[in-house]
């Protein structure tokens, strides 16, 4: 009986998602959970799995059709099975009422999906798959201890603890088992192995010779898909918005002092691992309800500025697809531990490109950070209607004067770009002030509001 | 075993010679216009007017099944209709003398029964009280949809009323008397005295014994009749029922006041068939039913064949027999005769039977014959007889066309209303179920029992943390005792029976010093007939008293199958919640006794639906869980073991209470907390388990947390998963063979919930797929704390250094599975 495959439903606003590109042919054989295609709605890219094993007797859309949710795109069967009859009955229930299993069915996670196989390795129990995708390890890495060598729960915990396995990003994940590779360093938020510390230890180990290296033809990349969305955004962003940016530093002292003791002592005190990163942002969240001028949306052809007093924060996110800026929902209220954690997870749901399209909507306040790869200073282009976007610069040791000569200090550059036409270069200044200050006073914000 | 009947060789061994009495047949031979004369002119014409209503009845049901239409109008009615045409004589002659006290029970053919005592009760009762029953019957829904258009008085309403509900209930109607749930065989309406119809054959031959029982010793007013087939007499449950019915001891043992032959009347509506065998010549040998009636007590059941195509014959038998039954010297035993024009069902092509036999019956067809003999007496003009034959087409013919529409006659939507979920159990609490004053005969302070358990310790263990000898503490076995005997004290309606009931207390003892408490009709030994305790029970209940009834071995619940697993766990469902259940079935899991002593069918209990199933471990909760299996109004099996009858409540460290508490059913009891493991028993096992866990804890460090499940049904999962979730390992054991065990639900249930919390398959052990063998050997069947432990190492997680001593690889599973052992 030949099974359809169905455009999935992507959160609860996208009626219909862009079909990117096949990575199956019609007549190819196909298992479950391999993927078919890859599908893009406005907010966010994903991949289809097939949802049976056999043949792909028949692909019902093409590249670049905008399908509805829930429609049949492919049809899976046994090889040479007559489409027309197996597809019929599947194609004529669908739309108007489908299954609840299909409709709450998740989008594509290849990562996650690798990570729950190990079919050629021992087997792994549920509890243990479970808790491994929660640390981020692969569980099929690890030796069992169970039944026939099962893998338990308590077998990932204890090569968590003892450091035997690594943990690491879903990509890193898929990437280290496909590739065979191990990783050669951890740079992620907490030690975590992230993809580009294997493609460190690819070029470590593979040295491509300079006659292979020349060898390389040039790569033609189509201007398609989600970087077309991205590019479009950002031109549309700087026609549309009078872009000035205003830059400027902070004493980095108390932060990173902060961060030291959350790195030595964070965990004993049930702590999540909280980045620089995730302390500007809680900074800024708690900044902006006293600056609702930069918190706000333009909208020039209705000709209004919305001003708001609840922080809905935009993070952009760097993914292997491009930039992906998801929403924390009143960021102002949210802990420093909060915080990080919401920024973690989404980043890590955008990575995987399981993010809930729904949370790439609603920003009034964008910040992004580049600091990390050594920029000291740019201009952040507007996320549009927003009137405002805060760039997280690199920490540099500054000479600052002191009675008795100068020291250095640790001083974080910040980059502020406003729409001038809402918004004027002393009030971005000033917001950008309090910015810098509560970066600077951060542990007496934190100690006085008595929590992270 | 009754000290007061002595037997004596010199009786028992004299010579001699049985004589029977002789047995009438058909004696009855007053010539119609004398006889009639007796009777108001206006009430043979109605007999006349309601055979023709059930003759026209049964002719539409018949017309809609095999040709698919009535009077014109397309109907397809897929349920059954085993229909009576030809025996409305009998029906309206029998329900002529009965009254809403009496109580009918019937079979899978009993329109005519139903619709003829309605159709009676109706021109007996006055009419506010006839309105009073139609407004309140299931929320006046019935009634709402025959008063619109009725012909005139309260009588005709109700005519409509009756006839209607009827149909509906046939047809499946939510409109019907029971929803449609019970359907056309078992349709039934208790304000007029009509009584479950039942689909097994036989089925009432034990349930009416039930009710007389209740009349009995409840000193209600009112005869009981059990109309089955001839050929139910090859079935045991009516053997059985015959046999309850009429113990001598009820006679000569019960007290004064509640003593007396059963007001029961056994009629077999004898249409000389059972669907297409012949009992009379081909399968059965009594040639003439009546002739059991000698086989059974010295005043023969009082048996005699009654020619049932007279309707005057049928009146004067039941007038002379009820007068029997009011002098206490019931039961009586009623041959009578009938013939089923009509098939046994749709699709019957009446193979067994020539035309010219038909044709002969036929003739002697007692509608015509009973009009004609009107009219000859000129009690009734021609006329009459043709405006009773058009009324009661008129009538049909408005029921029909109303249970048929489907705005006026729905049907229930069980999936979108859970009428049915609410139905399988009534859920009620009622400690007493009648007004009056529980007979007993001394105050219960001055029981011998109650006064040597209150000298002992209602905690398992001294100070020291010894076990006491069951001398010295209150046992499963007391405790048990101890809330029934207390529920005899309170509830007027409560009866005990079963074998050994009574001086014996049970084989294993546990109603020891019941009966210096409790006269003998409330507590009685039993024939050992388990199908007739079971089904005695259930008419018991279901008339509206409460019985706490035993088989002894769990393993002679084979014998009593039909009672608890159709009748027992049915009856509050099919009536739509119009009848309750509260009836209590001990039974006993054995060991040491073998094949046919030892096993544990907790599981074949579990497996059908409307009985709440439970088996207690522990003395705190067998005593708990027993209050509340009698103060609820449902259908419970009550488990107990053998193995536990002696020991001492090692738990609760207060003790057994020694005053009343109720133990809710569903709810899991924690005996050990732990963290890397679940186990969950069932009964006995759990001591075997708790071993078990200490084995694993102290040798190999696994920290196992133990639950008793205590219920089987209800059963709520939370703190299992819970657990589950805790440790992600469980094991279930229970004494039940593993094949089909209901650990298998539990385990498949876990899997559903808790699969991600799983670091291991769900381990069942139970007992082997084999025969119980000697005591000697049960080590090897039963499951032992080092079975557990072997499958916790083979199935769950290695135990280091451990040596298993049992098999429980996947190879094992394939293997004995291939073997079927």
């Amino acid at each position: 009986m030949a099974t359809a495959v169905q455009m999935p439903k992507q959160g609860n606003t996208v009626e219909e998602c862009l079909l990117v590109e096949w990575r199956v042919k019609e007549g190819d054989s196909v298992k479950k959970g391999d993927i078919l295609c890859a599908i893009e709605t406005d907010k966010a890219s994903f991949e289809v799995e097939s949802t049976a094993d056999g043949a792909v007797l028949k692909l019902l859309a093409q590249a670049g059709d905008l399908v509805p949710v829930l429609t049949d795109i492919a049809i899976i069967g046994v090889a040479g099975e007559k489409v027309d009859a197996a597809a019929a009955p599947a194609a004529g229930k669908p739309a108007e009422a489908p299954s609840p299993a299909r409709a709450g069915a998740k989008p594509a996670k290849p990562a996650a999906a690798a990570a729950s196989q190990a079919k050629d390795g021992a087997p792994v129990s549920p509890r243990a798959r479970k808790l491994a995708e929660k640390l981020g390890v692969d569980a099929s890495a690890i030796p069992g201890s169970g039944i026939n060598g099962r893998v338990t729960s308590r077998d990932v915990q204890s090569a968590v603890d003892s450091g035997a396995a690594k943990r690491a990003t879903p990509l890193a994940r898929a990437e280290m088992k496909e590739k065979n590779l191990a990783p050669a360093a951890a740079t992620g938020i907490g030690g975590v192995v992230r993809a580009r510390d294997l493609a460190e230890k690819r070029a470590g180990t593979a040295r491509p010779t300079a006659s292979a290296a020349a060898a390389k033809a040039p790569e033609v990349v189509p201007y398609k898909g989600i970087r077309k969305l991205i590019g479009d955004r950002m031109h549309a962003s700087l026609m549309d918005h009078a872009q000035l940016t205003l830059n400027s530093g902070a004493d980095a002292t108390a932060m990173m002092a902060l961060r030291k003791m959350i790195k030595e002592h964070g965990e004993a005190m049930g702590l999540p691992r909280i980045t620089l990163n995730d302390m500007v942002a809680w900074v800024a969240a708690r900044t902006l309800p006293d600056f609702p001028e930069v918190n706000a949306v333009f909208d020039k052809k209705a000709a209004t500025l919305t001003k708001y007093g609840q922080v809905q924060l935009g993070m952009a996110i760097d993914t292997p697809r491009g930039l992906m800026v998801p929403v924390i929902a009143d960021a102002h209220t949210l802990s420093l531990a909060e915080m990080s954690v919401v920024i973690a997870r989404y980043a890590e749901d955008c990575r995987k490109g399981s993010i809930n399209p729904d949370l790439l909507t609603g920003g009034t306040f964008t910040i992004t950070n580049l600091g990390n790869l050594g920029v000291e200073t740019f201009t952040p282009v507007l996320n549009s209607p927003q009137v405002a976007i805060l760039g997280v610069c690199a920490i540099k040791d500054t000479p600052v004067k002191t009675p008795d000569g100068f020291r250095f200090q640790p001083r974080m550059g910040l980059s502020l770009t406003i729409d001038h036409q809402v918004v004027d270069g002393a009030p971005g200044a000033r917001f950008l002030q309090a910015v810098a200050k509560g970066i600077e006073t951060i542990d007496a914000s934190l100690a006085l509001l008595g929590a992270f | 075993m009754v000290k007061e009947i002595v037997l004596h060789p010199d009786d028992i061994r004299a010579k001699g010679k049985l004589k029977f009495k002789d047995i009438e047949l058909n004696a009855y031979d007053t010539p119609f216009e004398k006889a009639a004369k007796r009777f108001p002119k206006a009430d043979l014409v109605r007999m006349h007017r309601d055979m023709a209503i059930l003759r026209e009845f049964e002719t539409m049901l018949d017309r809609i099944k095999k040709e698919g239409r009535y009077e014109g109008i397309e109907y397809s009615h897929k349920g059954p209709a085993h229909l009576s045409i030809g025996q409305e004589s009998l029906s309206v002659g029998q329900a002529y003398t009965l009254t809403t006290d009496d109580c009918s029970f019937g079979s899978h053919r009993s329109h005519s029964e139903i619709l003829s005592r309605g159709l009676r009760s109706i021109a007996q009762l006055d009419e506010p009280k006839l309105m009073d029953i139609m407004k309140n019957y299931m929320g006046g829904l019935t009634l709402s949809r025959v008063e619109k258009d009725a012909r005139g008085g309260v009588r005709e309403l109700a005519d409509d009323f009756f006839i209607y509900g009827t149909l509906a209930e046939i047809f499946a109607r939510e409109t019907g008397w029971h929803k449609g749930l019970g359907g056309s065989m078992h349709a039934f309406f208790p304000p007029f005295g009509v009584y479950p119809n039942n689909a097994i054959v036989g089925g009432s031959g034990d349930i009416s014994v039930g009710a007389a029982l209740y009349k009995r010793v409840n000193r209600k007013p009112g005869i009981v009749v059990a109309n089955i087939g001839d050929a139910s007499l090859g079935c045991g449950p009516v053997w059985e029922g015959i046999c309850f019915a009429t113990m001598e001891q009820c006679r000569t043992l019960w007290d004064k006041g509640f003593n007396g032959g059963l007001p029961l009347i056994f009629n077999f509506v004898n249409n000389l068939y059972g669907m297409g065998g012949q009992p009379n010549g081909e399968t059965m040998g009594l040639k003439v039913l009546a002739r059991l009636g000698a086989g059974v007590n010295p005043e023969q059941m009082h048996a005699e064949r009654v020619d049932g195509f007279r309707p005057l014959a049928v009146i004067d038998a039941y007038e002379r027999k009820r007068r029997i039954l009011e002098e206490g010297k019931g039961p009586v035993l009623l041959d009578t005769i009938t013939y089923r024009f009509s098939g046994h069902s749709p699709s019957d092509a009446m193979s067994y039977r020539t035309k010219e036999e038909l044709d002969e019956w036929l003739a002697e067809d007692a509608i015509p014959a009973f009009a004609d003999k009107l009219v000859k007496a000129g009690i009734a003009a021609r006329e009459e007889i043709e405006a009773n034959l058009a009324l009661a087409k008129e009538l049909v013919f408005k029921a029909f066309t109303k249970a048929i529409d489907p705005k006026a006659s729905p049907y229930l939507d069980p999936a979108k209303d859970p009428i049915i979920e609410n139905v399988m159990f009534s859920n009620n609490r009622k400690l007493v179920l009648d007004d009056r004053k529980p007979e007993v005969t001394i105050p219960l302070a001055d029981n011998p029992q109650i006064q040597r358990l209150a000298k002992k310790s209602r905690f398992g263990l001294d100070e020291n943390g010894k076990q006491l000898s069951g001398m010295k503490t209150v046992v499963y076995k007391e405790a048990v005792f101890e809330a029934i005997i207390d529920r005899f004290y309170e509830d007027p309606t409560l009866c005990a029976w079963g074998e050994e009931n009574r001086d014996w207390g049970g084989a294993f003892a546990v109603y020891r010093g019941m009966t210096e408490s409790i006269p003998y009709h409330r507590l009685f030994n039993s024939p050992i007939s388990e199908g007739a305790i079971v089904g005695a029970g259930v008419g018991y209940a279901l008339s509206g008293g409460r019985a706490i009834v035993e088989i002894m071995y769990c393993d002679f619940l084979g014998r009593s199958g039909d009672e608890v697993f159709n009748q027992m766990s049915k009856w509050q469902s099919m009536s739509a919640g119009v009848l309750e259940m509260p009836l209590v079935l001990r039974v006993s899991v054995g060991a040491k006794y073998g094949a046919q002593h030892s096993q544990d069918w907790t599981s074949v209990c579990a497996h059908v639906p409307g009985l709440k199933v439970v088996f207690p471990a522990t003395p705190y909760d067998a005593k708990g869980m027993m209050y509340t299996a009698l103060a609820g109004t449902d259908p419970v099996v009550f488990f107990e073991s053998q193995r536990l009858y002696d020991t001492p409540e090692l738990f609760e460290k207060d003790g057994v209470p020694a005053g009343r508490y109720e133990i809710p059913f569903g709810e899991p009891a924690l005996r050990r907390p732990g963290k890397d493991l679940t186990i969950c028993t069932i009964g006995a096992t759990l001591y075997r388990a708790l071993a078990a866990a200490k084995i694993l804890e102290e040798k190999y460090g696994v920290s196992a947390e133990v639950w008793d499940l205590r219920s089987l049904n209800p059963l709520n999962y939370e703190p299992i998963i819970e657990s589950v979730r805790k440790t992600g390992n469980v094991l279930l054991s229970s004494d039940a063979c593993e094949r089909g065990s209901y650990l298998h639900t539990v385990a498949s249930n876990i899997t559903a919930l808790a699969f991600d919390h799983l670091d291991a398959p769900v381990a069942v052990v139970g007992s082997k797929n084999w025969i119980t063998p000697a005591p000697e050997q049960e080590d090897s069947f039963f499951p032992q704390d080092f079975w557990i432990v072997d499958a916790v190492h083979q199935r769950i997680r290695p135990l280091p250094g451990h040596q298993a001593q049992c098999n429980w690889t996947d190879g094992e599973m394939y293997r004995i599975n291939r073997k079927g052992v």
